[in-house]
């Protein structure tokens, strides 16, 4: 026997992971739906920047785009920040770790203070909307 | 009564296929199928492997060791989800055939047995030990811990290094310089430990951007974990302390 015919292979197999890795798994699709709803809500901002920059002119000659294919796609916008916003703040009971007199505050209780002042924070900002819209 | 159950169980057959590779002879791995009893309702995949390699193929090559969950050796993706093979039982799966693969996103030696080189170096590049700047005599005593102290590390030293976290996650199959969660989970349990002074020797491994920033939080290494260590939770976490320890004044502590 030849000395290479002794010697241990180190030729090792590489698995390829192959284009469609993410549709292998329900967890994987949604965390690709996940981080794919940035890509529609940065339009949509860049949109609004946009209507801003228009609304910087002479009011009479300004008119908000209100399209119906506009209007779907700020619906879908917002159903994906919807989405997006809940996945973020129901990861603040995993991240943080608080102690309130040497008591471990529950996961629960830190993501519905989370949620309280998401829904305060949109209350404020809707009602500052509606106060300069009068 | 008992005879007549053992005569069923006896009857009862499983298909498992397996991986084969031969790296001297193939080109890519191929499935073997094997036709064997199910022969007691505890019996597990690794017990169906241990079967197979006495009775039909002793050529079947696989790892494993202690048999009960503890010493993490037996990993493999049954059924396309990785598992210890000591604790994924037939009857979960039977009567569909059982596909028992080697874990994802590692390179395949031969069979059912993956090269952990890459994880072994990462492992030892957080230092998962106690480090201390200087050591103390053994006539000093023991370093002591209260229960709360235990509690902030404990579930992250339940690690066993099965590697189903790295079968499991998209980021390390994507990029397999990611540091990976089973390295940052047992550098995290150091770091929290009250009688380790090494949290800025591992800092630059662990908060490089091939470390912790490299995650995108896909969570499925938390939800194969065998030992409920929650390695993403770690790795959020050292997210959010390594971010306070640049904001905060007094932050870079040790």
């Amino acid at each position: 026997m030849s000395a290479a015919e002794v010697e241990p292979s180190t030729r090792a197999y590489h698995q390829p992971l192959g284009a469609g890795w993410w549709m292998r798994k329900g967890h994987y699709f949604w965390y690709v739906v996940r981080e794919f709803t940035a890509l529609p809500l940065a339009a949509w901002l860049l949109w609004l920047l946009v209507e801003i920059q228009r609304a910087g002119g002479k009011a009479d000659q300004y008119s908000p785009h209100a399209s119906t294919a506009f209007v779907i796609f700020s619906v879908v916008c917002l159903l994906f920040a919807l989405y997006h916003s809940v996945t973020f703040l129901s990861l603040a009971g995993v991240i943080i770790h608080l102690r309130i007199f040497e008591r471990p505050v529950s996961s629960r209780l830190i993501v519905l203070s989370q949620f309280g002042l998401w829904a305060v924070a949109s209350a404020v900002i809707a009602f500052v909307l509606i106060w300069f819209a009068r | 009564m008992a005879g007549a159950r053992e005569s069923r169980l006896s009857e009862k057959r499983v298909i498992l296929k397996a991986t084969r590779f031969d790296p001297d002879r193939d080109e890519a791995p191929r499935l073997q199928t094997y036709d064997i009893p199910f022969a007691d309702e505890s019996m597990v995949v690794l017990d169906a492997l241990n079967y197979i390699k006495a009775h039909v193929d002793g050529s079947l090559t696989y790892r494993w060791s202690c048999r009960m969950g503890i010493c993490g050796s037996c990993g493999m993706m049954v059924n396309g989800t990785p598992k210890l093979s000591c604790s994924a039982f037939l009857r979960d799966y039977w009567p569909r055939p059982i596909v028992v693969e080697p874990l994802n996103n590692f390179p395949i030696i031969r069979d059912l047995v993956i090269d952990m080189d890459d994880f072994m170096h990462k492992l030892k590049s957080v230092k998962p030990w106690i480090i201390r700047k200087q050591e103390l005599p053994l006539g000093a005593g023991e370093h002591r811990q209260m229960t709360h102290q235990i509690d902030e590390f404990k579930q992250f030293s339940q690690c066993i290094n099965c590697m189903l976290c790295y079968a499991a996650c998209p980021v390390y199959a994507l990029n397999n310089e990611f540091l990976g969660p089973a390295a940052i989970a047992l550098g995290r349990r150091y770091n929290l430990d009250s009688r380790d002074e090494g949290l800025k020797q591992r800092l630059p491994v662990i908060a490089s951007s091939e470390g912790i920033w490299e995650c995108s939080f896909v969570g499925e290494c938390s939800v194969v974990c065998p030992k409920g260590v929650d390695p993403a939770k770690a790795i959020q976490q050292t997210k959010l302390d390594t971010t306070m320890r640049f904001l905060l004044p007094y932050g870079n502590r040790d």
